[in-house]
């Protein structure tokens, strides 16, 4: 692949470095033709960014038929763990508590913008980034696993073995470290009940499980009903996986599961009380103390084990007694008096990860994430800050190396890195993850050793998509690429924690970039996103809530998305015409109304076409319409044809100010005097005024036209019938007159009225004589 | 992760989806113009819902069952273009012999809905090469906000070659056609009447040459390409970025042509090729939308591959607009032949005569890049 030349230097003022190693992401396109492929193909951008491609077969095929096809891809849609009908559900539950978020920012800085002091707001901002928080968690994850899955209900275990999704993981994630400013404090613990929810650790157990007898797997499930009755075949305590699985709990502290392990000891058991009460008692010894283990925080989760304190001088001081008694137990005589080796062995091992022994913690845990929450738990309880927590990180990386960065892990780094431990070559990496096309612009992309895409996704999904590790560069911004890898779709939200939570982070994102078009990297991520949305027809109509708080393009986006709405269907032209209301964009809903009424024009329904247009005031079109209407009423005039237009007539005379209104009506009269046909006009006159839908406002200005044809010299052109039809219809309106004395026609003189009145007289008293 | 929309009819050329992406019309080596529709808003796929062909005199619209004894126009459809909704549902269609026809979807006297020929354009020695359709505010001859006049503009050529392409461009207003035709000239005429898609009037028709006053010897031209600039602001000036593929040097550069309200004529405002690359024939010339950007930009593609253009906004003392090529990115063997830009204007996509589909767009530090590519596979 050839590398793209570069015209542009980005040169000192690049925000990341570029790599020179560029390649496109290249996917399939099955399209069903025949080899050679056709000889062209004909592109088409749909709604929002789907992409239609229109294969056409070469001519110089065989005699078998093969027909050209066109397919339909839908770019940047790579959040392959959330199926469409799931995603919708977040795209729409997400809206109201963005919105929200937006209308505080808003309201806050025009408060903010009134009074010098902000302080006060702080406090109740967090709160609504809290609930935003909360809000945006619940939609992602739906139910959090619980900790307490461990012993009590083993069938749940192996049910519940589904992780959350990643999307939910690196949201909590977010909120840890951006969002939830009360917690600060108690960082390391929710970080320890973060990766207790995802970490490995629960498929060490299960595997464990698993390779226990069905029997035991029964056994476990009326272990709960029948505690003191419950016997083995075998003595569990003998495995040495037992321990090992006991160990792993506790290290990263499952203090419930490592407990409840504890306590099906064989020492537990009825016929066994008599000859093990040294060893039960050590057993239960350890399980008190692991039970009562000090946590920095304010409370914990319901079935959680554990001791509270929310100031650092008291958890000091309860760790302090804690770690005494631990150190007592282990120095104990009644180690001597335990014959069981494996019990006596696999305590004290308990004992030293309590103690902190790092070389039992390393071996306790698998992963370093792993090793680093025990480290937080078992040896540096005290650690605050993400520097520390950082170099932490970066010691038990080199404890437990991986080969294969995961995005959370990735992510993780990058938050405790202080957003600069962030590779571009992991943000190359990213961009592959979003199909084909992420829209947002990405600093670069690295070819990868090889292997189809389809691989190279197989391998990024689980998580394995380096062969070795990153070269991590340090730039805030990297990092702002990098949470579109965890978060696709929902960068969007991720952004606002981000801006919330770090102000480095937040000038970054307001920050507005020439090379964007002057637009900040926020924006960018909400055009993006509403473009997206309009991908598909059930989502388009939240696009414009994210639009909207875009300040510089939003607006122009949004109006190219509602033109391109089919508006000939009345709902979607109504559902458009409220939008424009709600933005104002008058002009748009004006152009809209204007294209749904020439459709109905067209297609036959000439009602909804001259309402259409009527509501968007094109008077050009109306008094073309006009016009031809009245084109249409010279041509012939019977009652069939009146029929034809019906409605249409009234439609075009209740807007006064459009032309063409009853100028036609009045050229029709008009033009029959001109051609001389005075009794065929006298006839249209009659069947005007006869035909119900003529308005009644359009009565007397047809009379008081028609003067010349009641004074007709030569003859009376209306026989007495004909006459007293028109007298009728003008009593009518004299009537009218009367209650509404505003009802004369302005553009008539004021003896209108009578002077008609004075012709039909006229014309009556000449017919009867004729007659 | 693509999902088939349709199957084509055997034969077919040439496709285009209409505004809303809610329509499809096809073209094809018999002359069939062909309208594909699906049955609600949120469906994606689509059956075909007419099929209609030019005959000998007038128009001639069959169903299904009819078409195969009208075989009058043989000549294939080579392009086919959408004219802006407000103006109905209709096409343009170019063929193979340099024809250019509109069809439109209509409810006449009491007639089923039907397609139906609105006008053929005459056919003379010249032959139209690309048609597209703008839309302008300010009418040219009433200054009457809220209506459209609609341009149309065709661009035709000689030679044994065929017409290319057409377009309309959307502006608010006034319907124009600009068509380029096959001896390098380019003809916008403009929509009399905007219920009745058979009364244009030619509004002007020259060169796309920047000096005027060169001559040169009689041009032929394989292809031409048109693209209106996409609508914007109200006020802004109705303009199309114009490209051929000729015999002739002056004529093959892109130029970017805008209407002179106060003189009532088209004025080349800017050239979009290097003083070195003047004479490269251009395959295709694509606008891109712009939602707020300080600067327009246009792609162009020669045999030298894709270029990216920025197009100042406020033209200089003489009128002319600032350009800046801001990239140069080659991809396609065997040419470029299409151009799109998505709805944002921040991803275009490409196809050419590799068979493959491109995808570009720029990074963060706005340096443009190949981003994917869709190889076709059986």
């Amino acid at each position: 692949m050839k590398m793209p030349g570069l015209t542009s230097d980005p040169g000192e003022t690049s925000l990341v470095p570029f790599s020179s190693e560029v390649g496109p992401v290249v996917y399939p396109l099955r399209h069903g033709l025949k080899p050679p492929i056709a000889a062209r193909f004909s592109i088409s951008w749909s709604r929002g960014n789907s992409l239609r491609v229109s294969g056409f077969q070469s001519e110089a095929d065989d005699g078998e038929v093969v027909r050209g096809k066109v397919v339909e891809v839908k770019l940047g849609s790579g959040d392959s763990e959330i199926d469409h009908a799931q995603w919708r559900r977040i795209a729409y539950g997400s809206v109201s508590p963005f919105a929200l978020l937006q209308s505080h920012k808003n309201s806050m800085a025009a408060v903010s913008k009134m009074s010098a002091v902000s302080s006060p707001y702080d406090a109740e901002w967090s709160d609504y980034v809290m609930e935003y928080s909360r809000d945006i968690g619940f939609l992602l994850g739906g139910h959090k696993l619980s900790l307490s899955v461990g012993i009590e209900d083993t069938k749940t275990v192996l049910k519940k073995v589904e992780e959350p999704t990643c999307l939910k993981a690196a949201w909590e994630l977010m909120v840890i470290f951006y969002a939830d400013h009360k917690s600060q404090a108690w960082t390391p613990e929710q970080l320890v009940d973060w990766l207790a929810v995802r970490t490995s650790f629960k498929k060490i157990m299960i595997a464990y499980c698993q390779e226990l007898s069905q029997q035991f797997i029964q056994n476990l499930s009326t272990f709960k009903r029948n505690l003191p009755v419950c016997r083995f075949d075998f003595a569990i305590e003998d495995d040495d996986k037992y321990w090992e699985a006991i160990s792993s709990a506790l290290a990263v502290g499952w203090l419930d599961v490592a407990v409840k392990m504890l306590r099906l000891h064989g020492s537990y058991q009825l016929n066994q009380v008599g000859s093990r009460e040294i060893e039960n008692g050590l057993v239960e010894a350890v399980a008190v103390l692991i039970s009562k283990m000090p946590h920095m925080r304010l409370e914990l989760a319901p079935g959680k084990l554990g001791e509270c304190f929310g100031t650092k001088p008291d958890f000091i001081k309860a760790w302090e007694k804690w770690r005494g008694q631990i150190s007592k137990l282990d120095c104990s005589a009644f180690w001597f008096q335990c014959d069981h080796r494996q019990t006596r062995e696999g305590l004290k091992n308990l004992l030293q990860i309590m103690l902190g022994n790092a070389n039992i913690l390393s071996s306790a845990t698998c992963h370093w994430m792993e090793l680093h929450v025990s480290y937080l738990l078992h040896i540096r309880p005290f650690t605050m800050g993400l520097e520390s927590m950082n170099n932490l990180a970066q010691k038990c990386m080199q404890l437990k190396p991986v080969s294969f960065p995961h995005k959370l892990m990735t992510l993780l780094l990058g938050i405790l890195g202080e957003n600069t431990e962030v590779s571009d070559v992991v943000l190359a990496e990213c961009s592959r993850s979003f199909g084909p096309c992420t829209m947002i612009p990405f600093p670069s992309a690295v070819q990868l050793t090889g292997g189809s895409p389809q691989s190279q996704e197989q391998q990024f999904r689980s998580g394995h998509f380096l062969d070795e590790q990153p070269v991590l560069h340090g730039h805030p911004f990297a990092f702002l690429m990098l949470i579109r890898y965890p978060f696709g779709r929902m960068v969007v939200h991720a952004a606002e924690l981000l801006a919330a939570g770090n102000t480095q982070m937040e000038i970054l994102l307001h920050e507005e970039r020439h090379n964007l078009g002057g637009i900040s990297m926020e924006e960018l991520h909400r055009l993006v996103y509403a473009q997206v949305l309009s991908s598909h027809a059930l989502t388009w109509q939240i696009a414009p809530i994210y639009l909207a708080s875009c300040t510089k393009q939003g607006m122009a986006l949004l109006k190219i998305l509602l033109y391109k709405q089919p508006v000939h269907h009345n709902q979607i032209l109504l559902k458009n015409i409220e939008i424009c209301r709600l933005y104002e964009l008058h002009k748009v809903s004006s152009k809209m109304m204007k294209i749904a009424g020439v459709h109905h024009w067209k297609h036959g329904k000439k009602g909804s076409g001259v309402f259409w247009l009527q509501q968007a005031r094109d008077e050009i079109r109306l008094s073309r319409i006009a016009q031809q209407l009245f084109d249409f009423v010279g041509k012939s005039i019977s009652d069939e044809s009146f029929k034809q237009w019906e409605g249409l007539i009234e439609l075009l005379g209740s807007e006064s100010r459009i032309a063409g209104g009853l100028e036609f009506l009045h050229k029709y009269v008009h033009d029959g005097i001109a051609t001389n046909s005075a009794q065929k006009a006298a006839e249209s006159l009659i069947l005007l005024m006869k035909n119900p839908s003529t308005p009644q406002r359009f009565w007397l200005p047809l009379l008081y036209d028609s003067l010349k044809l009641l004074n007709w010299q030569e003859h009376p052109l209306l026989n007495v019938s004909q006459t007293n039809l028109l007298l009728n219809k003008l009593q009518e309106l004299s009537i009218v007159a009367r209650l509404r004395p505003d009802f004369t026609e302005a553009d008539l003189p004021s003896q209108a009225l009578s002077s008609v009145r004075l012709a039909l007289a006229t014309n009556l008293g000449r017919a009867i004589l004729e007659e | 992760m693509e999902k088939t929309v349709t199957t084509l009819d055997k034969g077919t050329t040439c496709s285009s989806w209409n505004y809303s992406g809610q329509r499809m019309a096809t073209g094809s080596t018999d002359g069939t113009l062909a309208i594909f529709d699906s049955v609600d808003t949120a469906s994606s796929s689509f059956t075909c819902s007419s099929r209609s062909r030019l005959s000998g005199v007038g128009s001639v619209v069959k169903t299904r069952t009819w078409l195969d004894k009208v075989q009058v126009h043989e000549a294939s459809i080579v392009k086919v273009v959408w004219v802006p909704p407000e103006y109905g549902d209709a096409v343009a269609c170019i063929y193979a012999d340099g024809t250019l026809s509109l069809w439109e979807e209509v409810v006449e006297d009491s007639r089923p809905l039907q397609w139906k020929l609105c006008k053929d354009f005459n056919k003379s020695s010249n032959q139209v090469l690309d048609v597209q359709f703008g839309v302008s505010l300010t009418g040219l001859k009433l200054v009457d906000i809220g209506n459209i006049i609609p341009f149309l503009s065709l661009t035709a050529f000689l030679d044994r070659t065929q017409v290319w392409s057409t377009k309309l461009s959307p502006y608010e207003a006034w319907l124009y056609k600009v068509a380029a035709y096959s001896d390098g000239h380019l003809k916008v005429y403009e929509l009399l009447d905007p219920l009745e898609l058979k009364n244009w009037q030619l509004q002007a028709e020259f060169q796309n040459v920047i000096d005027s006053v060169s001559k040169f010897g009689k041009a032929a031209c394989l292809s031409a390409s048109v693209s209106w600039s996409p609508e914007r602001g109200e006020s802004q000036q109705l303009s199309f970025v114009l490209g051929f593929n000729s015999n002739i040097m002056q004529l093959n550069s892109a130029k970017v042509w805008e209407f002179d309200q106060d003189h009532q004529r088209w004025l080349p405002v800017a050239e979009l090729a290097l003083p070195e690359e003047k004479g490269d024939p251009v395959y295709a010339v694509a606008w891109a939308p712009n939602i707020g950007r300080p600067y327009e930009v246009i792609a162009t593609a020669t045999h030298k591959g894709i270029a990216i253009w920025h197009l100042g906004l406020n033209p200089d003392l003489d009128g002319r607009l600032s350009v800046e090529k801001v990239a140069s990115l080659s991809g396609h063997e065997g040419g470029v032949w299409e151009m799109e830009w998505d709805m944002s204007g921040m991803t275009l996509a490409t196809t050419g005569g590799d068979g493959v589909v491109r995808l570009w767009q720029s990074n963060l530090n706005g340096v443009w890049h190949e981003q994917a590519v869709f190889e076709p596979t059986t």
